[in-house]
């Protein structure tokens, strides 16, 4: 077992004792607040409905439109504003602006728990923020570093890749890039790391953006999109030029859109996250805390599951996939 | 009695267009004198020379004794001569008040002269006084003017050129699209402001108007002035000979 | 001497004083949009503590200081909108000078506070940046619209790019964060505080220090966005209605050919229309950093069609020549009351987007339809 495991594992047992005492506590109402409309999310929203329902816990659900702190703060004030919320669980659309907002909701009485994306540094214990109850999410770090190394592979070592993103200054996007180009540049320093662009959560701009890469860059070996939106826009950008196959394509979220890609050949590695056990984790923790655990782990990396070719009809990984279920 | 307005061998050319061809004519104070012509005559140039819109190229005007150099409208207004275009330039959006005053709007200073306000009260009075003058009545000052028909829209025109002390009015075919009692009403206007000693030059291609109100009249023809006569010794179908060219006085030798 | 008596215009036909009944509708139509709003806010007063079982209410003192606080980018980019729409303009650059803005402002504080500014004048020269920055943008703007005769579409459109360029680049196309931990004061906290329940009362202007239970119960009632852009409202309804500058707005929207041969100066009011029209927005952008504590290239982009409705809703038409600034706000509240509504009754966030449209057309159609009820002539006759 990785450590990574262990710590899955760990506060899975802690949980499984505060299960016990929760379904005792009082009725506790949880806020879903996650980033925007997506697959990932949706299926973050499967996972927190289920531990609801097996927690006899309500939970109030608000998926802003767009991504941005100008659609999740309306949103978020108006759920504090309700009066009848102990908990939200959040994707922070970003790690410093979302501060203040989340920081009104914990002063009226509402604990936070981060999901996917983080605040401050993530670092709840020694860092900038420290009063959300935890963040549950990927190592995205990680995450970027594996799909450095993977890309790597697929283009032989050598070449040129592009790197095209949502939005700055968004943890989780940010971990990714930031692992992908510390691997690239340590490990292979025959390939050079073009980007990243931001479409800002659009993926017809990712499209555009990676369609100029590619009209600029003749000799371009792989593209590395960091997550639902930028996979699937950068992806179609490679399709559309007919360099299906031959421009190598990373995909960071398992939507259905990339599993087809990967089937057809156009991209040669899926990285799914786990949405449904960060969202399951979350309401978890919050009916934990409710019950008066005090040793909910203020860190809980989610895997990924790396899907290929070789395993995607493999049931182990493809349950992985961000479908409704 | 010295002519007010005084065009000497006026010219203006557009290209290879003879617009207006030297043309001469006086105005006096007090009287009302029609300026016809048919299509393409030359009478909206000749007025927009006068009035500021246009650069003649050869000719002078002299306007209360002055040689005029107008390089903007706003200039030769300032001197006293109000044109009133077919279009009336009223912002219909606008009330009455708001319209008389119309970019000359009274203020008023607080704190010094740092914050100047609308002084609306003073123009609402103001125009009272205005169309009391002319004896105008409308019964509601306060809406705005699109909800006013033709001829009241006119008379807001007139009495804006009024009450800025206008020494020579233009009217550009003032009772198109009117009715018959309005333009009656438009026509009384007219008279009244000669019996305020201010003149009118009164382009039109209504006739009937002409005998109306106008004392003199001149007609144009292809951008020349082919006669001028006193509206008494005239008829109209010797006028419509001269507006189509079969007569002119300046061929007869 | 003829006849001496007064010549009399009287109502015939379309001209003249308005019946009885045509007035009540014409003052009915300028009134349909607070009508709306009162009946949306009963709607949800009643409608949400239903649906929640009585654990929730919609008009609770926090949840009216949301809404208000909710209005403010909004309103802030609506309010020099309204003056550009009344001139029959338009302004697609405010999203992107509020996010230029918002930038400036940023780097300004840090950048002030960094070298031993203190807080306070950090952020009055964290003000004057973003003012000044905006103001730049509306005058390029006013100019290019107003002398070399470009539409006003085109011009603001071409500018939202270049200024969006600006921004990332300052930026360093992130977030600008390490601001004066001070700021979040400035952004979040309020003229009163209102504590409910035991041991409570009002503060007025600093919190108290409490925490835990009492924190909770603690309502903050006017906070500092709210009151800056109530104040930029005011000054912005003054301009417009008693100024001789609102009066050339509205003269110029209702014809700039009428305008032109009055005698205003046309060229110098559209730079100064389309000046005003980037400062409130670069003052939204002033404020967006205060609240989020980092300047952000990107915040004001969702928001312009936003402000644009709210304009329409309150009333502005788009021919231009009318509209107020009342209107606006009520527009901007008419946005915010749904959204947070339908927060609160569980509805999912797309269908703001569908009620808001709906909205704006009806809007629109009222608007025209008050052509009819007052015989308003098409411009140009007569």
């Amino acid at each position: 077992m990785t450590r990574k495991h262990v710590i899955v594992a760990l506060a899975a047992a802690a949980l499984a004792t505060a299960a016990g005492a929760a379904s005792a506590a009082d009725k506790i109402k949880i806020g879903f607040l996650p980033g925007v409309v997506d697959p990932f999310y949706q299926v973050m929203q499967i996972g927190v409905e289920k531990a609801a329902k097996e927690l006899g816990i309500e939970v109030v659900t608000q998926v802003p439109p767009t991504w941005g702190v100008e659609a999740q703060t309306p949103i978020l004030n108006a759920m504090v504003a309700r009066g009848d919320l102990n908990y939200i669980i959040t994707a922070p659309t970003d790690k410093e602006q979302m501060v203040a907002p989340l920081q009104a909701a914990l002063d009226a009485g509402i604990k936070v728990i981060t999901v996917d994306t983080f605040l401050g540094d993530g670092d709840y214990v020694n860092g900038p923020v420290k009063f959300p109850i935890s963040y549950i999410g990927s190592d995205n770090v990680e995450g970027g570093r594996i799909s450095a190394r993977g890309l790597a592979k697929a283009i032989g070592g050598k070449g040129k890749v592009y790197i095209n993103s949502t939005n700055p200054n968004v943890s989780s996007v940010e971990g990714r890039e930031q692992g992908f180009k510390e691997v690239m540049a340590k490990e292979y320093p025959d390939i050079k790391v073009i980007g990243p662009d931001y479409n800002l959560d659009d993926q017809n701009k990712a499209t555009q953006q990676t369609a100029a890469v590619i009209e600029q860059n003749a000799d371009l070996a792989g593209v590395f999109g960091t997550n639902v939106f930028s996979a699937q826009g950068a992806g179609a950008a490679v399709v559309n030029a007919g360099l299906g196959g031959k421009v190598q394509v990373v995909a960071y979220d398992a939507t259905l859109a990339a599993i087809e890609s990967l089937n057809k050949g156009d991209v040669s590695l899926v990285l799914a996250q786990k949405p449904f056990d960060m969202g399951y984790m979350a309401v978890q923790f919050a009916a934990a805390d409710a019950a008066g655990v005090t040793s909910l782990p203020k860190r809980v990396q989610t895997g990924f599951a790396i899907i290929d070719k070789d395993n995607v009809k493999d049931p182990n990984y493809s349950r992985f996939i961000y479908k409704a279920q | 009695m010295d002519p007010i307005l005084s065009i000497r061998n006026l010219t203006k050319r557009f290209g290879g267009l003879t617009a207006v061809n030297k043309v001469s004519w006086d105005i006096y104070p007090g009287e009302v004198v029609g300026l016809l012509g048919d299509n393409g005559a030359g009478k909206s140039t000749l007025i927009k020379c006068v009035s500021g819109v246009y650069a003649a190229d050869e000719g002078e005007i002299y306007f209360a004794g002055k040689r005029t150099n107008y390089q903007r409208p706003i200039d030769a207004r300032r001197e006293g001569i109000e044109t009133i275009y077919q279009d009336l330039a009223l912002a219909n959006n606008l009330d009455v008040g708001a319209n008389i005053f119309l970019g000359r709007e009274v203020k008023r200073s607080y704190l010094g002269g740092l914050i100047k306000t609308l002084d609306e009260r003073k123009m609402l009075t103001e125009s009272e006084t205005a169309l009391n003058s002319l004896e105008i009545h409308f019964p509601t000052l306060t809406q705005p003017i699109e909800s006013l028909s033709g001829g009241q829209r006119q008379a807001v025109a007139i009495a804006r050129a009024v009450y800025w002390d206008a020494r020579l009015m233009i009217m550009d075919e003032p009772t198109n699209n009117l009715g018959v009692p309005e333009q009656q009403k438009v026509l009384e206007l007219i008279r009244k402001l000669r019996d305020q000693g201010v003149p009118v030059i009164l382009i039109t291609h209504t006739l009937p108007d002409v005998f109306a109100v106008a004392d003199r009249l001149m007609v144009m023809h292809r951008g020349r002035k082919v006669t001028e006569k006193t509206t008494a010794q005239t008829n109209t179908q010797e006028l419509v000979q001269y507006m189509v060219g079969a007569l002119d006085d300046t061929k007869v030798n | 001497m003829a006849d001496t008596a007064k010549i009399r215009f009287e109502a015939a036909g379309p001209g003249g004083k308005w019946g009885r009944g045509r007035e009540i509708l014409f003052r009915l139509s300028r009134l349909w949009a607070w009508v709306f709003l009162g009946l949306m806010i009963a709607f949800f007063v009643v409608a949400v503590p239903v649906y929640n079982g009585g654990s929730v209410n919609f008009l609770t003192v926090r949840n009216s200081q949301n809404i208000l606080v909710a209005i403010t980018p909004v309103l802030l980019l609506g309010l020099g909108q309204t003056f550009v729409i009344i001139s029959a303009g338009i302004d697609l650059s405010v999203g992107w000078v509020m996010s230029l803005a918002s930038v400036v402002s940023a780097l300004a504080v840090r950048a002030a506070f960094n070298a031993g500014v203190p807080l306070f004048w950090s952020v009055v020269i964290s003000f004057l940046a973003a003012v000044a920055a905006a103001g730049i943008v509306g005058f390029f703007n006013g100019v290019i619209i107003a002398k070399l005769k470009v539409p006003a579409f085109i011009v603001t459109l071409g500018m939202s790019f270049i200024v969006r360029g600006l921004g990332l680049l300052w930026s360093e196309n992130t977030t600008v964060i390490g601001l004066p931990p001070g700021i979040r004061a400035y952004g979040n906290e309020a003229l009163f505080y209102f504590i409910r329940g035991e041991g409570g009362g009002f503060y007025f202007f600093a919190p108290p220090e409490i925490s835990g239970d009492m924190l909770r119960r603690m309502d903050r009632i006017l906070p500092y966005p709210v009151v800056i852009t109530a104040v930029v409202v005011a000054i912005a309804m003054f301009i417009l209605r008693k100024t001789q500058f609102g009066r050339h707005t509205y003269a110029i929207g209702g014809n700039v050919e009428a305008a032109l041969r009055a005698g205003i100066p046309v060229d110098r009011r559209i730079i100064q229309i389309y000046m005003l029209s980037a400062v409130t927005a670069g003052i939204g952008g002033f404020v967006s950093t205060l609240r989020y504590t980092a300047g952000s290239a990107v915040i004001g982009d969702p928001l312009l069609l936003s402000s644009i409705a709210a304009v329409i809703i309150g009333g502005v038409s788009l021919f231009g020549g009318a509209g107020t600034i009342t209107g606006t706000v009520i527009g901007a509240l008419i946005i915010a009351v749904l959204t947070t509504g339908l927060v609160m009754l569980n509805v999912d966030a797309f269908w703001q987007f569908i009620v808001v449209g709906a909205v704006v057309i009806i809007a629109v159609l009222i608007d025209q339809s008050r052509d009819l009820i007052i015989g308003r002539r098409k411009p140009g006759r007569a």
